[in-house]
């Protein structure tokens, strides 16, 4: 397949701003494209080249890339920088650059999608003395042979700055369209993406085989699972009732949630958003490497302790972020790993076994296996309303931010939030208002002391069903300046033109943004609002939900857009409050 | 392992310099027959293409195909420590260092390392040509510079007994008319009418490295297709220089 029409795709995506039309450039972009391809388009529509859990970057030297432009256009390196000065990226350069080539080259050999896909591959792969000159020319070698919209997104793929908005739920539907006709068996797709995180593979079955294809796919230790997640409730009273009064809590603590996956001696650890953390835990690598058994895949929750083994904010993880000084860091910042989970075990799939079940493996495995830094996590069977009471304030006073609740007969249903697993957090019984992750997705320019930052970021919830971020509030308060600097930095990264098309708001902002960053923030009070579109209609005619008193808490690196509140939570939220403010 | 040898080094000088203004690296081929070397330069707008034949050599002694990169620049650099009287020896042996040997009067021997040959043979452009000029090396070489004074670009006009060299910058234009009566014009045959536009830069590179050797330039070219130049270099088989034309709006 030529490399022109994948181009051409991109460039109608990227002028699309609804999204019924980029599921639609999606679906006639993978009905035209040969089986044997469809993995590679997959990976290069999400700007990677494998499963994004795999953590391989290309993220080319910007230098080096100017370099190639030059080289292959026949211009000076300072002609290109004049360009890129003025529209401030690269790929748009390129395309402007070489809409002006009058040089003719020799020859000239179609860009084929396999030739990009193996070309990028080839530069990933180069390392080491020379490296740069040998990825400098398959640079230049592409570019010789692109047409200017080519060039733009090969470019733009290489600095890592393809951003097509394509979420993973936008990619499904148009999987599903496309190989079963219509968006309903989408549901089947997400449930098989769920425990493999590879919409690549997930595509070439779907290819080969249709639906029935997706059969193949099985839980297999080093392909991350999507997390199981929480519903936040209101209360004891609202888990017992639940429960049928029989519940299993947790210790619930905030830190780094993690997935450990071992094959014999290869141990892999995955971050909540299914990134490869590996590197930033050797100690964890090893401590896990000295269990005696093959196969599995564990999850825990990661915390930064003291050297008295006192657990420590969260934010104290970050230091084992850094990409020098790892051993250092390891004798500077401990941890401990306190396992909540046991998904598979030697050849064996676990998600469909009973919890308790499940939690009876696990204090096996740690029981037969006395491994340092790992630990198990605090666990009761909990059937009346005060000893819920009494277990909380012991999370609390053990330096915990809550409980989780788990049905004791709940199968692990990866990706899904519903009350199989329930949470209760610090906040619920002060009235110092709960926590939300909101998207980033438009900025007010700032004033006064702000002036050359933003003055307040617009704030959205995520609904995965309709896979659109729907705006809640405006958060202006509780920024440090280093939050400023650092988020007007990073921000700048995501800056477009109009509204994303999954963005529904009936705001004016001075900026908008691609929905990536996910801040934590505290409010008290949710209100009926005619501005702001979480939970829009559901309520009233016109009216969405809004958060009153926003206050920024801190940056959720950890998560995913989507991983975001959803406007029905926020409306379960709402209700709360509202029996909260009934007397009596 | 391969032995060559030739009586001066200038041969070797215009080569090096000309391969030098389109590549950093080079790979040459040695075969029984000779040294060749065919590339492109990073934009794949000119292309050299080289054949030097044992016969042009004092000595040769090649027994098999082998190929060898060298850092031209680096190579270049040793030549040029020779004078016109020196003879030259250049050896390669199994251990990927390429040693050149300077005589006159007393021996100099320089050992430089060979850098990874490049898998990959670069194709030769299909082409045919419509019309031919062939000029003396000094004459094509003053019109150059001559267009070069005011224009980057150079434009060949071809008629069946005339040629004229255009540029045009932003001062104004130049016209240089050469007929079958001209000094320096010592053919012209023109199959068709062409007209095609090059850069100056190119060209006047290349130009400028075979100075030493220069004897006549043979240029062949079609309308908006590539020019070919041949070099005519006593003692090396033949240069040949391909250049992509500029279409202008």
């Amino acid at each position: 397949m030529d490399f022109s029409f994948v181009a051409e795709t991109f460039q109608n995506m990227e002028q699309t701003s609804s999204r019924i039309s980029l599921t639609n450039h999606l679906v006639s972009l993978l009905k035209k494209t040969p089986t044997n391809i469809i993995k590679k388009i997959i990976y290069l529509i999400q700007g990677k080249l494998y499963p994004a859990y795999e953590g391989i970057e290309l993220g080319l030297a910007e230098k080096l890339t100017i370099r190639s432009i030059a080289d292959s256009i026949g211009i000076s390196i300072n002609e290109v920088d004049k360009v890129y000065s003025k529209l401030g990226d690269l790929g748009d350069t390129v395309a402007e650059i070489s809409t002006r080539r009058y040089q003719q080259t020799l020859f000239t050999e179609k860009i084929t999608v396999d030739r990009v896909y193996n070309t990028f591959e080839k530069i990933a792969k180069t390392s080491g003395s020379g490296s740069q000159t040998t990825k400098l020319r398959l640079v230049t070698s592409l570019l010789n042979d692109a047409t200017p919209i080519e060039s733009k997104y090969i470019i733009k793929f290489l600095l890592g700055n393809l951003r097509l908005g394509i979420a993973d739920y936008t990619m499904m539907d148009a999987l599903s369209i496309t190989f079963t006709g219509d968006k309903l068996k989408r549901d089947v797709i997400e449930d098989r993406y769920n425990i493999c995180s590879d919409l690549g593979t997930i595509a070439e079955l779907l290819a080969q085989r249709g639906i029935e294809g997706l059969d193949e796919i099985k839980i297999t230790p080093l392909k991350p699972i999507r997390p199981m997640l929480a519903t936040r409730i209101s209360g004891p009273e609202e888990i017992l009732e639940r429960t049928n009064n029989l519940v299993a809590a947790e210790f619930k603590l905030d830190g780094e949630r993690v997935q450990i996956h071992k094959d014999r001696s290869k141990v892999e650890l995955y971050s909540r958003s299914l990134e490869k953390i590996t590197e930033n835990y050797p100690d964890i690598v090893e401590a896990v490497n000295s269990i005696k058994i093959d196969k599995f895949i564990l999850e825990a929750e990661i915390v930064p302790v003291n050297l008295h083994n006192k657990i420590l904010p969260f934010q104290e993880l970050m230091h084992r972020k850094r990409k020098h000084n790892i051993e250092e860091n390891l004798k500077k910042y401990p941890i401990k790993v306190y396992l909540f989970d046991i998904l598979f075990l030697s050849g064996r799939d676990l998600t469909s076994f009973e919890y308790i079940k499940r939690r009876r493996m696990l204090e096996k495995v740690v029981a037969e296996n006395n491994i340092k830094i790992i630990n198990l996590i605090q666990q009761r069977t909990l059937s009346k309303s005060s000893q819920i009471k009494r277990f909380f304030s012991l999370a609390i006073r053990s330096g915990c931010e809550g409980l989780m609740f788990k049905q004791m007969k709940s199968r692990y249903r990866a990706g899904s939030r519903e009350y199989l697993w329930m949470k209760l957090k610090k906040e619920y019984d002060k009235s110092l208002g709960d926590s939300f992750d909101l998207t980033i997705i438009g900025a007010l320019l700032g004033k006064g002391r702000r002036t050359g930052y933003y003055g307040a970021l617009l704030l959205a919830t995520y609904d995965k069903e309709t896979n659109t971020f729907h705006s809640t509030c405006k958060v202006g308060t509780g920024f440090t300046d280093k939050n400023l600097e650092f988020l007007y930095t990073e921000l700048k990264k995501y800056i477009i033109n109009k509204t994303d098309p999954r963005v529904v708001t009936k705001m004016k902002m001075d900026i908008w943004f691609k929905p990536v960053i996910v801040l934590e923030i505290i409010a008290s009070e949710i209100t009926l609002s005619p501005i702001h579109t979480a939970a829009n209609n559901l309520i009233k005619e016109n009216f969405g939900l809004a958060l009153r008193f926003p206050k920024f808490s801190r940056i959720r690196f950890d998560k995913n857009a989507e991983d975001s509140t959803s406007s029905s939570e926020l409306l379960d939220l709402y209700k709360i409050y509202l029996k909260k403010r009934v007397p009596g | 392992m391969i032995f060559v040898k030739t009586a001066t080094p200038e041969e070797w000088k215009a080569i090096a310099s000309a391969i030098s203004t389109i590549v950093d690296e080079a790979t040459f081929e040695a075969s029984v027959e000779g040294i060749s070397f065919r590339g492109m330069d990073p934009s794949h707008v000119a292309l050299i293409d080289i054949f030097w034949p044992n016969s042009a050599f004092q000595q040769y002694e090649c027994d098999s195909l082998i190929k060898f990169g060298v850092r031209i620049d680096e190579f270049a650099k040793l030549i040029k420590r020779s004078e016109k009287k020196d003879s030259i020896e250049i050896t390669i042996n199994q251990d990927s260092m390429l040693s050149i040997k300077i005589e006159n009067g007393y021996k100099k021997e320089y050992k430089m390392r060979l850098i990874e040959s490049s898998s990959s043979s670069t194709p030769l452009p299909k082409l045919s040509f419509n019309s031919k000029i062939v000029l003396s090396y000094s004459t094509f070489d003053k019109i150059l510079s001559d267009i070069q004074v005011l224009s980057d670009y150079i434009t060949i006009d071809t008629k069946s007994d005339n040629v004229h060299f255009l540029g045009r910058g932003d001062s104004g234009d130049a016209d240089i008319a050469l007929d079958s009566k001209s000094e320096g014009l010592e053919e012209l045959i023109c199959k068709e009418d062409s007209l095609a536009t090059y850069s100056i830069d190119y060209l006047l590179k290349i130009t400028k490295a075979i100075s030493t050797v220069g004897g006549s330039v043979i240029a062949e070219y079609s309308s908006k297709m590539p020019l070919r130049l041949e070099f005519t270099v006593a003692g090396v088989g033949r240069i040949h220089f391909y250049l992509a034309p500029r279409i202008q709006d």
